[in-house]
């Protein structure tokens, strides 16, 4: 049923390197990919005993927002400063925000759990889920984005879609992205405090559309506006943007306020009752009471509407099994959703069924591919951590390596770029073209570039490329170029 | 300037003063190119071009008026940081479309952005663009400057892309290497294979910056070529603000000074091929005509287009002005779009490509209602 292991472990994971031995009962392999709790991200170097990803380099959502907090106040302090030149502070700057950083360590976790991590399965379900729902980069936002992938996304992959709905909506990251954080409800009392003093507040509805539009019941559904303004309103008093949070945050800290338990609460549920639309609002025809606890509701009705499930089998089908899905394989996964409620492993295992009888071809976003080419020929192009003690600064010479996310950059396909709140497209066309071959190719030779185990004519054995590609290995001249051919040939840029 | 009586009366008249060409004369010695620039995010209209001669404008959005517009009649001022594009509008090389857009009103941006590059006007319902469609049409070939090829070029037989790679340490193998990695490939894929391969044996002297107006510079260089792309496409993102989006300064604000230096710096590099060209920005949908609690405005209807290039003989601001009450609004919020800017972008294929109007509303825009813009803009 699964056929060729290593084309099933491209077609759900990334592939299975040169040190990796698939497994013999795929069925069960599979199950537990989806189900079990992996301890750590593999992060060696080309050896079989994969190292633990260093827990100092797991970010808390506090230790980001500590970081950022430091970041900005170490940056005003050496701006005030009347000793340094500007060339000096600007390099102090850079210092400090290398020592504070947090999104590079996060890309570079992002990279190494893709080459070298156990659960491979899943972190292409986290990759679906983060790019279905998108929040962008930029700023202070940088900071939040790894907690989001993965406390947020990561860390519910196995309860179920309602979770995962209202926790992703009530990120930080999501309300700042999407604007909610400046929604005010017009007749709060904050905003009746505004127009005393002569100032404007009022709703933000970018949020509540895209909740319905994209990341749950779709279009179809056919919602009006008033059902988007209504929504809006529910989700009026949700939300601060990251700046304010970080400085908030960082301030109470430096304190050491007491008060800390009722911070914990503003940084993980951040709503301002004095902000919030009072009365009853309706959306889809259900009342909804003023208070708090009404988003629940609303993300709960949304994600049990069987709009929802259809909206959400179908992308699935197409991330996994490719565009042209048939309809009744869509049916499979949605009549699991359906009778699952939407829990995410009933829904995912039939995810991996139905893929497994598809004869589709998915054409890989560059980033899945580029993580499948290191992995599967066993290049070092990221070096991993030697062991599972070597700090962040051994393992990337001199200072910290941008290398990992400006190559996800130049893709055109980094979960930390500023994007349209859609996410990456499905489709083979809007990733074919003359610039993004040129990067294709590059990013192969680059991969060349780091002793491969596997050369070309060896991954075309392993993944029964056709007989033309094999044609086309075999008439190029040198060993690198072999390689190129077959990474970027149509049997290795779709599966 | 056309207000509403005007632009009604207007019509007629200048159809039948200017002599027109009658339908179905193509004016083939032109080779005319065209410059599409997206403002990706919905830009505010109101702020770029705004009515300061309608009173309402200041009950609507006291906070979001600039406080010195350049006044270009008795209706509307422009934003003084559009500075070079209002030079052009002295020089009779630029005009205006105000209270404008593709017939949309969802209010979504991917709807939004999806309408008004795939010209119909039901969202996602075409995998071509307008602009492609008549490029295939025309035969004439078209480059987009972004690394993703925009839904509004799709469809085009011969179109590329620029944006140049940033990828240490690697550059393209042979071109015998290339041809094998073509060799792999079904038909579409591999034509763009072909497409690097040429490409790349003409590299070297080519600039590899990449912000907007580097990019308008390299299209205003490749489009100048004897034999290079007529059709350029140039994207300027982030209009997608909804807080504190600026007056006189600010983000907006900012984004009228790109926009109007990729104005400038496109006339500056097409060179004498400028008098040839006509330059068009389009955005998926305009603002709410009221700010928001946050300084900012929402997603709205009718907006405003900015039109610049020698093909223009005289300026003017084409407006069938809607009104900015209560009672003249889209859903008591939105600017009302009271000329389909489907048609201006028809009038601009007309000018640039010589294509007779009906076959572009037919066969372009797959709608024979679409009214003939031309005479207004380039008479």
């Amino acid at each position: 049923m699964f056929g060729n292991k290593h084309k099933w472990a491209r077609k759900i994971g990334f592939g299975f390197g040169p040190n990796e031995l698939p497994p013999t009962d795929v069925e069960s392999w599979n199950n537990s990919q989806l189900t079990s709790n992996f301890k750590s991200v593999g992060v060696a170097k080309r050896s079989l005993d994969v190292g633990v990803w260093p827990e100092e380099y797991n970010f808390s959502f506090e230790d980001r927002l500590r970081r950022a907090g430091e970041y900005d106040q170490g940056k005003k302090e050496i701006e005030k400063s009347k000793k340094l030149t500007s060339v000096e502070k600007k390099k102090r700057v850079r210092t400090l925000r290398d020592q504070t950083d947090v999104a590079l360590f996060d890309v570079y976790k992002f990279w190494n759990s893709a080459i070298y991590g156990d659960d491979m399965v899943k972190q292409r379900l986290a990759h679906f889920w983060t790019n279905h729902f998108t929040i962008g980069g930029g700023g202070r936002r940088n900071y939040v984005i790894g907690d989001f992938i993965y406390r947020v996304i990561y860390g519910n992959l196995n309860s179920s879609f309602e979770q995962l709905l209202y926790k992703v909506t009530t990120h930080v990251g999501m309300l700042d992205y999407l604007d909610n954080a400046d929604s005010v409800g017009e007749r709060s009392e904050s905003a009746k405090w505004a127009r005393r003093n002569g100032k404007m507040q009022g709703l933000n509805d970018n949020l509540a559309r895209e909740l319905l539009e994209l990341h749950s019941v779709s279009p179809d559904r056919m919602y009006t506006e008033d059902d988007i303004r209504n929504s809006a309103k529910i989700l009026a008093g949700w939300g601060a943007n990251t700046d304010s949070v970080i400085r908030k945050f960082y301030r109470e800290q430096r304190r050491d306020n007491p008060a800390i338990g009722s911070l914990e609460k503003f940084i993980y549920e951040p709503y301002f009752k004095d902000r919030a639309e009072p009365g009853r609002k309706i959306v889809l025809d259900k009342k909804f009471h003023s208070g708090k606890k009404s988003l629940r509701q609303l993300t709960t009705m949304l994600a049990n509407d069987d709009f929802t499930a259809r909206h959400l089998s179908k992308k699935l089908a197409i991330h996994f099994i490719g565009e042209s899905v048939s309809e009744s394989e869509v049916d499979f996964i949605y009549n699991v959703w359906k009778d699952s409620k939407g829990n995410l492993d009933e829904v995912h295992k039939e995810v991996l069924n139905v893929t497994a009888r598809s004869k589709e071809r998915k054409f890989l976003w560059p980033s899945t591919w580029m993580f499948q080419a290191i992995r599967f020929s066993g290049s070092s192009f990221l070096p991993g951590f030697k062991g599972g003690n070597a700090s962040f600064a051994k393992a990337v010479p001199s200072k910290l390596n941008y290398e990992p996310k400006k190559i996800l950059e130049e893709l055109g396909n980094s979960f930390w770029e500023s994007r349209q709140p859609d996410g990456y497209s499905e489709k083979k066309d809007d990733w074919v073209s003359t610039e993004h071959f040129d990067r294709r190719i590059k990013v192969a030779s680059r991969i060349y570039s780091f002793q491969p185990d596997r050369q070309g004519e060896e991954i075309a054995t392993l993944l029964d490329f056709s007989d033309n590609t094999k044609m086309a290995i075999d008439k190029t001249s040198s060993m690198r170029d072999k390689f190129i051919v077959a990474l970027c040939s149509p049997d290795f840029m779709e599966v | 300037m056309l207000t509403r009586r005007h632009f009604l009366s207007g019509t007629g008249a200048g159809l039948f003063l200017s002599g027109y060409p009658v339908h179905g004369f193509t004016k083939n010695a032109i080779e005319g190119r065209i410059v599409v620039v997206l403002l990706e995010g919905g830009m505010d209209g109101l702020l770029a071009v705004p009515p300061i001669g309608d009173d309402n404008l200041f009950k609507q959005r006291r906070a979001l008026v600039a406080s010195n517009p350049l006044k270009l009649n008795p209706l509307f001022g422009v934003h003084p940081n559009f500075e070079k594009f209002s030079s052009m509008l002295l020089n009779d090389e630029a005009s205006i479309i105000h209270a404008t857009s593709f017939p949309y009103v969802g209010r979504s941006h991917f709807e939004g952005q999806n309408v008004l590059q795939g010209g119909m006007l039901e969202p996602f319902s075409i995998k071509t663009g307008w602009l492609g469609r008549a490029m295939d049409i025309a035969n004439i070939a078209g480059k987009a400057m972004s690394l993703e090829t925009p839904l509004i070029i799709r469809g085009a037989n011969d179109f590329d892309n620029f944006y140049p790679a940033r990828i240490k340490h690697s550059r393209l193998p042979s071109f015998e290497t290339l041809r094998l990695i073509q060799s792999t490939h079904a038909s579409k894929t591999a034509k763009v294979i072909e497409k690097l391969t040429k490409n790349s044996m003409k590299m070297g002297g080519v600039s590899q910056a990449r912000d907007p107006l580097s990019l308008a510079a390299e299209a205003g260089r490749a489009m100048r070529e004897k034999d290079g792309p007529r059709v350029a496409v140039i994207k300027i993102p982030q209009f997608d603000d909804h807080s504190e989006i600026g007056t006189d300064t600010g983000h907006h604000p900012e984004l009228f000074t790109l926009v109007d230096r990729t104005f400038g710096k496109l006339k500056s590099e097409l060179k004498e091929e400028w008098n040839n060209t006509i330059v068009l920005t389009m955005t998926e949908f305009g603002r709410t005509v009221k700010e928001n609690g946050s300084a900012g405005t929402d997603h709205g209807y009718g907006s405003v287009g900015l039109l610049a290039g020698g093909l223009i003989n005289r300026s003017s601001v084409v407006a069938n002005w809607p009104g900015l009450s209560n009672k003249d609004l889209y859903e008591k919020r939105d600017l009302y779009a009271t000329i389909d800017y489907r048609s201006i972008c028809a009038a601009c294929l007309e000018a640039a490509f010589g294509l007779d109007h009906d076959l572009i509303s037919d066969r372009v825009f797959l709608d024979k209602s679409i009214p003939r813009t031309y005479g207004h803009i380039f008479g």
